[in-house]
């Protein structure tokens, strides 16, 4: 099952890469003749238009995104008196624990937001083709490419995208220049990466570099395997995720040596530390105590526009690479997608939500591309001519991620109980802060844990 | 005539003293029976399977589950934290509630006032607004560390060091002493006020009259509190949830804190039974050494 849906999200990204994100118009061309636009088409809605209805939806995020999200909600209620939509929201790890037991008692949200876990959950995803083909919603604003990335190889339209996202670092220009560090460039490595964060953090006495731990083995660890070697030789899970997609465990070390390093020096927070970021909003490098952290990008304008409103400016950085000239390991993907329950009693209903949700201009002047960069072209454009600095910023990193050298296949999915390999490889590199174990046991460690997973 | 007869039986049931008892014991007995005993007796069966959350399908897997245990690290650590944890906050409580009930035996106005505040903490004590304050106070910039600095102290890092981490998190369970003092209180009520005068006749002081009256009148309320605690500190998971999250390092995994972790995290819901099952039988022997070994400091005033 897990590879009949990789192999699209593998795809998906390559298109990705041809599209880029600013030149949305070269895609119009190939995408208007293959839509489900026909207005002869007669909607086949299971549901009286009359009929209340009441959907169930969900997601997680931070406090900006409840804000926005509640009011697209409520804009959507407005414009569709029958429909009642009673939403729920949660902080990532609550919304997954909460998510289990509503699969365990079949009684899951109408409407989900799913990321690069989605495998775990796919028996209770409602696949979307019905609508599309039979005209309840209409997506022929969203490039083809666009959809495939939340299709599996057989078409099945798993949800729709909530926008395109990569991974980056963050950081504040003027911590950078008092600490008189070079800015970071294009193509800058682990150990110009390192050099900062360490002299910064002796300059300032703030953090070098914080970070959320859940994005740091995605954005970190794995990356740095995908970075070593050609293009495309080794990813950290295979590409089909049947198992690991390197080989000597070794390869990790230095990476997790680096981290060690860090915090030993007092340039990364501590576990105590990092137990005080809860999310993105108060990461050190928000409440101004940090020079760099990791973000998915869709993340970044919230956090610049925080930072703004104190006189502080932050740009963002490429993931460092191995070697200069080596690959850049960064792919875009899609940050999440809604997606229909296999529960809902109002699938159409709820399919009809997820499209507006994607492709209404109205909309997404509300939501503002909080969820990473908006799939749907009219969207896009409409956004693109009124951008803030930070969604330019924003915009123009996707753009440069777009242009890197990028593997015919990648796999950006995580396999069912990555959780416990994260939490013990975070634990592990502690082990390494306090001298009880090194490096070297720590990376053959997570790879045992790692490659339990399979078995 | 027939339901004559029928009627006049149920009036007679429904007139019988022990209907009474069961209509007002029949929402405890519904609880416990749908929300209490058939999930224990389903989480039994769970145990010997590799059922998850996520999943419809589950395997019988025989003993794999306890036999894992033996082998997991994280397992092993959250055992030997939580035996911690309990040998040293159960002990420091007690002590705790048995002074502050002593002292406000003394016949004062506010006593009323007295005991409803200390019984405050408890009430309070163990919701999620309170372990975010906890979590302040010992944050590296907290309060804790403020006042330290300001008497020209280091700070301390609390929750950075495997060491510490565990002791804020033991002062939290002490500071929620309320309702063993009150059941002290209860207790320290019911020592009858002849015994002290004829020791204070006899000349003892209050230390000898502590030691030689309180403690021994006390001693059968002193077993329940020290049962029930150590029950209570077995089952510690807010804490260790909202403050640290188990870190760092699993230093404070507190074993319920690794079963929720287990069931709903990691999706291992049949392993996380099996360490459920584990700790009921560890539970169960901790408490039959104390009731074995109370033969001989419970004094029972009929007894022997």
């Amino acid at each position: 099952m897990v590879k009949k849906l990789l192999a699209s999200f593998l795809t998906a990204s390559l298109l990705l890469g041809v599209c880029g994100c600013g030149a949305a118009s070269a895609e119009d061309s190939g995408n208007t003749s293959q839509g489900g636009t026909d207005s002869v088409q007669t909607t086949v809605s299971n549901a009286d238009p009359s009929e209340p209805v009441t959907l169930r939806m969900a997601w997680w995020g931070s406090q900006t995104r409840h804000d926005i999200t509640v009011a697209a909600i409520e804009l959507y209620e407005q414009q569709n008196p029958n429909v009642t939509i009673e939403y729920e929201f949660y902080d990532f790890e609550s919304y997954f624990t909460k998510l289990k037991t509503l699969v365990a008692s079949d009684q899951v949200w109408d409407i989900f937001q799913l990321g690069g876990n989605f495998p775990e959950y796919i028996d209770k995803i409602y696949y979307m083709n019905e609508f599309i083909d039979n005209g309840t919603i209409d997506v022929s604003d969203i490039p083809e490419a666009y959809l495939k990335i939340t299709q599996d190889t057989e078409g099945n339209q798993i949800g729709l995208s909530n926008g395109l996202n990569t991974y980056g670092i963050a950081y504040d220009v003027d911590m950078f220049k008092e600490a008189g560090v070079p800015l970071p460039t294009d193509n800058w490595t682990w150990d110009d990466y390192k050099d900062a964060a360490l002299k910064i953090s002796k300059a300032t006495g703030h953090f070098g570099s914080s970070g959320l731990a859940s994005s740091e083995f995605i954005a970190g660890c794995s990356t740095y395997i995908g970075q070593q070697g050609n293009v495309g030789q080794y990813s950290f899970f295979n590409l089909d995720l049947t198992g690991m997609g390197f080989s000597d465990a070794q390869m990790l070390t230095p990476y997790i040596q680096m981290r060690a390093d860090l915090i030993n020096a007092g340039a990364s927070p501590d576990a105590g530390a990092e137990m005080e970021i809860t999310n993105i909003e108060n990461d050190f490098l928000v409440t101004g105590e940090a020079a760099m952290t990791w973000v998915a990008v869709n993340q970044f304008p919230t956090i610049y526009d925080i930072c703004a409103g104190e006189g502080r400016t932050l740009a963002l950085a490429t993931i460092p690479r191995v070697k200069a000239d080596g690959p850049a390991g960064s792919v875009i993907q899609s940050s999440q997608m809604l997606c229909v329950s296999q529960d809902s009693q109002y699938k159409a209903e709820a399919a009809k939500f997820i499209a507006w949700f994607q492709t209404s201009v109205e909309c997404n002047q509300i939501l503002k591309g909080e969820r990473g960069i908006p799939v749907a072209d009219s969207v896009r454009a409409a956004l693109e001519s009124n951008l803030t600095e930070g969604q330019q910023i924003m915009y123009d990193y996707v753009t440069l991620v777009g242009t890197f050298a990028t593997p015919d296949k990648v796999n950006v999915l995580s396999p069912n109980g990555q959780d416990e390999v994260v939490d013990n490889y975070r634990n592990y590199i502690q082990q390494v802060v306090s001298g009880e174990i090194t490096a070297a046991e720590a990376a053959e460690k997570t790879y045992e844990d790692a490659e339990a997973l399979f078995k | 005539m027939q339901t004559e007869v029928v009627k006049s039986r149920v009036k007679k049931i429904m007139n019988s003293n022990e209907m009474v008892g069961y209509v007002f014991a029949f929402p405890f007995i519904f609880g416990f029976i749908c929300f209490s005993l058939i999930p224990i007796l389903t989480s039994l069966r769970y145990a010997f399977t590799d059922f998850s959350l996520g999943s419809k399908t589950m395997e019988f897997v025989g003993g794999a589950n306890f036999k894992q245990l033996l082998t997991d690290e994280v397992f092993l650590k959250s055992l030997r934290i939580t035996l911690k944890y309990v040998f040293i906050s159960v002990p420091l409580k007690l002590v705790f509630a048995l002074l502050v009930a002593y002292l406000l035996t003394r016949k004062t106005r506010l006593q009323v006032l007295y005991r409803s505040l200390y019984y405050v903490p408890s009430l309070v004590g163990g919701s999620i607004a309170v372990a975010l304050v906890w979590k302040q106070l010992f944050a590296r910039k907290g309060l804790l560390n403020s006042i330290m600095g300001e008497m020209g102290l280091d700070p301390i890092n609390w929750f950075g060091d495997q060491k510490l981490a565990l002791y804020p998190l033991v002062l939290m369970s002490v500071w929620q002493f309320g309702s063993s003092m009150i059941i002290f209180a209860a207790g320290l009520k019911e020592i009858s006020p002849t015994y002290y005068e004829a020791a204070r006749i006899d000349g003892a002081n209050m230390v000898q009259s502590f030691v030689n009256i309180t403690l021994p009148c006390l001693s059968p309320i002193i077993l329940y509190n020290l049962v029930m605690q150590t029950i209570q500190a077995f089952m510690a998971f807010t804490q260790a949830f909202v403050i640290t999250a188990g870190g760092p390092d699993n230093g404070t995994m507190m074993y319920a804190l690794y079963v929720y972790n287990q069931a709903f995290k990691y999706n291992h819901m049949g392993y996380a039974c099996a360490m459920s099952w584990f700790m009921l039988i560890v539970m169960c022997l901790i408490t039959l050494v104390i009731f074995k070994t109370s033969k001989s400091w419970v004094f029972t005033e009929s007894g022997d």
